[in-house]
């Protein structure tokens, strides 16, 4: 089973004082479903692909269950991007989900069983060192087992 | 002995009205302290708890849980929208009655929940605020909600306690009343609130766009589902000549929903509020541990004494203080506490209903007066909150305080007139 320190992580991190803006376009030109927000080398909150939704559109939006009957766009309902981006991430951000460099796979894996999103914020002495994506690890998991 | 009761019952409505801790918590804690400390013991405690109440609400949730499903309320209140062609007039009195009728036959805390995110939503599309309407919706889910036995928590507890009172004595006593209420309710707003409901007709068009039925074409079991809640609602009516509870009129109701329209149990379950069950659940063995130290007793031999044994003294004195304590505190555990006062008050004499009445009007109708007073308060003030929409307590107190000095004022010229 591989370390994870050989697991290809992806430098995808956003300072505390970023706005929602640029915490948008790391996660979309990491490709990653998380980024971390980080202070001081230490990770203080993660920004995720449903974070990145929710300040896309209404706040309200997640308490409808029903929105079917919106066939077309609403001309009111596209200005939240406006809004939104120069707020400050921490406004946007979650608890980090953190993971030691040392830590074995199975820890991992269970970790992103509990987690609603595909990246976890690798650290080494607390030190953020990258975002470890589910299906990278998923993968490298596979390779050791057919190298075995 | 009933100094410490005391003293923990107010301390858990003290810190339940300024929400310093979640108020499940403080009930829970403040029943396991009355039985620790021996204030009651287990047996009482397990006695105290109002087991029909629990089952109602139990029932209820399951049942519009699983309705709610379909998208039917979403139809309805964006029907409503649409009927309204955009008018500010019609648009706050469909909203009214609709959320006040919901309310009545759901329950307010559900209806609220429904309905405040679909205004948000169409306030949006009509480029309004949405504050305006969702104050509307609060104050009439309070005012229906009162129409009812299962339409507000202080209904349910009253309803589930006093088995002398069947769902259509409230429906007879208090719908009327509640009903006229919120016609005077709802022009009062709409005059305070119009100019903040200009709709661009261009934004009326939009709504009129809308197909409120695609989600319930694309939803399972619908006609099942209504099916079942109209039925349990008809059931309601005939409880008394059938001899069956409240509780397990919706229970069945329930059971019979999971059996039919509910594909994952586990799932379906989801639907019950735990920490509002295990809310009354704490709150019942405090007001059992109160009961136990004959601190009710007291509470309702002083009022006998203020008001000399009057019929009407002792009708105004609860209905006006039921409606400042629920203002202060929060009409469940207020009611709570207020239901075997009242009834200590009848004494062993034929039954009365009047002052229950009165109980029930004040709680309910209290209810409005600020922003923790009522559950549905509570729970719009959040919904508004996640939006990024918050309302102020201040804000929320300038509408509902002289919403509900009205409101109060209506209610006690019916009980005088019709019921002292």
């Amino acid at each position: 089973m591989p370390t994870l320190r050989e697991m290809p992580l992806v430098d995808a991190s956003v300072g505390r004082s970023a706005t929602f803006l640029d915490a948008a376009r790391a996660l979309t030109e990491h490709g990653v479903a998380a980024v971390a927000v980080v202070e001081d080398g230490r990770v203080v909150g993660m920004f995720t692909d449903d974070d990145l939704l929710r300040g896309l559109f209404p706040r309200y939006l997640e308490q409808l269950r029903h929105t079917a009957f919106l066939e077309r766009e609403p001309s009111a309902l596209g200005a939240r991007l406006d809004a939104a981006a120069a707020e400050p991430v921490t406004a946007h951000m979650r608890e980090p989900v953190v993971v030691d460099v040392e830590t074995a796979a199975v820890h991992v894996a269970e970790r992103f069983l509990h987690c609603d999103w595909g990246a976890v914020a690798v650290v080494e002495r607390g030190r953020f060192l990258g975002m470890l994506p589910q299906l990278e690890f998923a993968r490298a998991v596979m390779a050791s087992r057919t190298d075995g | 002995m009933e100094w410490l009761a005391a003293g923990i019952f107010v301390a858990a409505l003290a810190v339940i009205a300024f929400e310093w801790v979640h108020r499940t918590k403080v009930a829970l804690v403040g029943a396991g302290l009355m039985v620790i400390v021996g204030i009651l013991d287990e047996e009482h405690a397990i006695e105290a708890i109002d087991w029909p109440t629990l089952g109602l609400l139990t029932g209820m949730m399951i049942l519009v849980g699983l309705t709610e499903r379909t998208g039917v309320f979403t139809y309805l209140a964006l029907r409503v929208a649409q009927l309204s062609g955009g008018r500010p007039f019609r648009l706050v009195v469909l909203l009214a009655f609709v959320t006040g009728i919901l309310s009545a036959f759901l329950d307010n805390l559900t209806t609220i929940l429904l309905i405040v995110p679909i205004t948000l939503l169409l306030a949006d599309v009509l480029a309004i605020s949405a504050i305006p309407l969702v104050l509307i919706e609060i104050l009439a889910s309070n005012i229906g909600g009162t129409a009812t036995l299962i339409g507000d928590p202080p209904n349910i507890m009253i309803g589930s306690r006093v088995q002398e009172l069947s769902f259509l004595d409230f429906i007879v006593n208090l719908a009327p009343v509640s009903f006229f209420t919120l016609a005077v309710v709802t022009a009062l707003l709409f005059v305070v609130f119009r100019k903040q409901l200009r709709v661009d007709p261009a934004r009326a068009e939009e709504i009129a766009r809308l197909d409120p039925a695609r989600d319930i074409r694309e939803s399972k079991y619908v006609k099942r589902s209504v099916a079942v809640l109209v039925g349990t609602i008809v059931a309601f009516f005939l409880h008394a000549p059938l001899h069956l509870e409240p509780a397990v009129v919706a229970l069945a109701g329930a059971t019979l929903l999971l059996l039919i329209a509910a594909d994952d149990v586990e799932h379906a379950l989801e639907r019950v509020e735990w920490s509002t069950i295990f809310f009354f659940l704490g709150l019942f063995v405090m007001v059992g541990g109160l009961e136990q130290q004959g601190i009710i007793s007291q509470v309702a031999g002083a009022i006998g004494e203020v008001t000399g044994g009057s019929r009407v003294g002792e009708g105004m004195a609860i209905l006006w203080g039921a409606a400042v304590g629920s203002a202060m505190v929060d009409n469940i555990p207020f009611t709570a506490a207020m239901i075997p006062v009242v009834d200590e008050l009848a004494g062993d004499g034929p039954f009365d209903d009047a002052n229950w009445w009165a109980l029930a009007l004040g709680a309910c109708y209290g209810g409005n007066a600020t922003m923790i007073a009522a559950a549905a308060n509570v729970a719009a003030a959040g919904v508004l909150e996640r939006a990024g929409r918050p309302i102020s307590f201040v804000r929320f107190l300038a509408i509902g305080a002289p919403v509900t000095a009205l409101s109060l004022v209506i209610a006690a010229v019916y009980l005088l007139l019709f019921q002292l």
